[in-house]
């Protein structure tokens, strides 16, 4: 099913990419044109944080409503947070080497927070592949994920803000808004975090289609 | 042919990214880049990825409405 | 009526290590030998944050292999009349504040045997022993929060501890910081932040222990 969000979200993908290499940027030191990762690094971080944020919001529903549909959503979108991770973790590194020197340090708070948030939800996965029974799966899949979720949150978003980071905006340095994020990034910038939560949302969707044939399937 | 882009590309990509300027210069950016057309190199062939994804999505998509409307 | 049960549960938590002498004597030999090898691999530690990360990581495995017990032990009938007879949360509340001295008194223990088989580093002894206290309580609310967890799911000993690390890792990660700001013997004012930070830590995993464990009362 085409609809009108996904050829947004390809449309609104497309157009960072073209103008977000086109159009001019603040001229700052160490990270000389390199800044124009803000258009594709954070948008991907974004994304995850959304799909998180949406399997723990079925997570709850499941606990609520007790059915396997929420569970099915909630998982699905775990797996596709998790796996924005990777584009996002390496778009760091590749970012970190040339500003910062190095492809990884454990000092920076927030890189060792998203490696944690990181083995926490692959500790989900394994957890929901030790229980076989569906019903419990789902109900005690539902509660470690409430807890994943509220732990990343606190790791990535909470403690980075409270001690000494590299990144900005976190611990000491000033915000990306100060480096002239006012003007010309915000007219790449917004679209590209509305296209990547776009572009995500899409994937779950055949994810979910995809699962439930499978489920459907196994009914039979 | 698709070795010949990824080269291109990667050599495009790393010259772009930041290097340490003088000490006595500006902040040194991809102005001579641009001005020589490059830059449009680069957005062609990121382009050209981020089109063929975006098509093996639509693939899926479509290949999934088939599936489901044979129920 | 229900503060007399929720001490009445601590109580029988108690009653019930006392009676099965096996598994605290159990927990001391752990952190005999365990602290007994290091010693004997480390002859002298001249570099503090040797001692220090050494330290932490004892008593991280005898924590993590301490908690595990505690809801392993329940047995099908027994979880029966937990059921009917307790109100969820204070059952959580009690088996939460029943491991949280336990930690505490491991973690002291911990130190003792340390200090005595290796020699103690600390200058600032205040400030160590307010680290032990609040780390020890979050690693019991996050360790039992993850034990029920693992419980519920077929027993597994493995599975409890892939849980916990994740989420104990930054709990270790201030811990050892702010031990690292007693043993140099910084004034309180440095750890502040970190201080903070570890009780806040507290709070959230407490909370959220008692909060979900109510759904996982009903399996």
């Amino acid at each position: 099913m085409i609809k009108w969000w996904k050829i947004l979200a390809a449309v609104m993908i497309l157009y960072t990419l073209v103008w977000g290499l086109l159009n001019p940027v603040p001229r700052l030191d160490i990270l000389n044109e390199t800044i124009r990762n803000v258009y594709y690094h954070v948008p991907i971080w974004f994304a995850m944080l959304f799909q998180m944020g949406y399997s723990v919001v079925f997570a709850i529903k499941q606990l609520a409503k007790n059915d396997m549909r929420s569970d099915l959503i909630s998982n699905q979108a775990a797996q596709v947070g998790l796996f924005l991770s990777i584009p996002g973790l390496l778009t760091g590194c590749m970012w970190a080497k040339f500003t910062w020197g190095t492809w990884w340090t454990f000092e920076d708070p927030k890189l060792n927070g998203v490696a944690i948030a990181v083995l926490i939800y692959l500790a989900y996965f394994i957890l929901r592949s030790s229980i076989i029974d569906e019903l419990k799966r789902a109900r005690i899949a539902a509660v470690y994920n409430i807890f994943a979720f509220v732990m990343m949150f606190v790791f990535i978003m909470i403690l980075p803000r409270l001690t000494d980071s590299l990144h900005p905006g976190n611990g000491g340095n000033p915000a990306f808004g100060k480096y002239d994020l006012d003007s010309n990034m915000r007219t790449v910038f917004y679209p590209a975090v509305i296209g990547w939560v776009l572009l995500s949302l899409w994937i779950l969707d055949i994810k979910k289609r995809l699962a439930t044939l499978h489920y459907q399937k196994h009914e039979e | 042919m698709k070795n010949k882009f990824f080269i291109l590309f990667a050599i495009l990509f790393l010259s772009v990214i930041g290097k340490a300027q003088a000490i006595t210069g500006e902040p040194k950016m991809a102005d001579t880049f641009r001005s020589e057309g490059k830059i449009y190199v680069v957005i062609a062939v990121l382009s050209i990825i981020f089109v063929c994804l975006i098509a093996y999505l639509i693939y899926l998509d479509i290949k999934l409405r088939r599936l489901e409307k044979k129920d | 009526m229900q503060n007399g049960r929720l001490s009445h549960l601590i109580k029988k938590e108690f009653l019930l290590e006392f009676r099965q002498k096996s598994t605290f004597a159990g927990i001391l030999v752990y952190i005999v030998a365990t602290v007994f090898v290091s010693a004997l691999s480390f002859k002298k530690i001249i570099h503090p944050m040797v001692w220090n990360a050494l330290f932490w990581v004892i008593f991280m495995f005898i924590a993590v292999n301490v908690s595990s017990k505690s809801f392993m032990q329940e047995t099908k009938g027994k979880g029966l009349f937990n059921y009917l007879y307790y109100n969820p949360r204070q059952f959580i509340l009690g088996k939460i504040i029943y491991n949280m001295l336990l930690m505490a008194t491991l973690s002291l223990l911990t130190f003792f045997f340390y200090s005595w088989f290796v020699g103690s580093m600390v200058q600032d002894m205040g400030m160590f022993l307010t680290t032990l206290l609040f780390s020890s309580t979050a690693f019991s609310g996050v360790l039992s929060l993850m034990s029920a967890i693992a419980s519920k799911a077929n027993n597994n000993m493995s599975l409890m501890a892939i849980l916990s690390f994740p989420v104990l890792m930054p709990l270790l990660l201030v811990s050892i910081k702010l031990s690292k700001h007693a043993i140099d013997g910084l004034a309180w004012s440095v750890s502040y932040k970190y201080l903070l930070i570890l009780i806040m830590l507290n709070f959230v995993v407490i909370a959220l222990a008692t909060i979900l464990f109510n759904y996982l009362w009903r399996e």
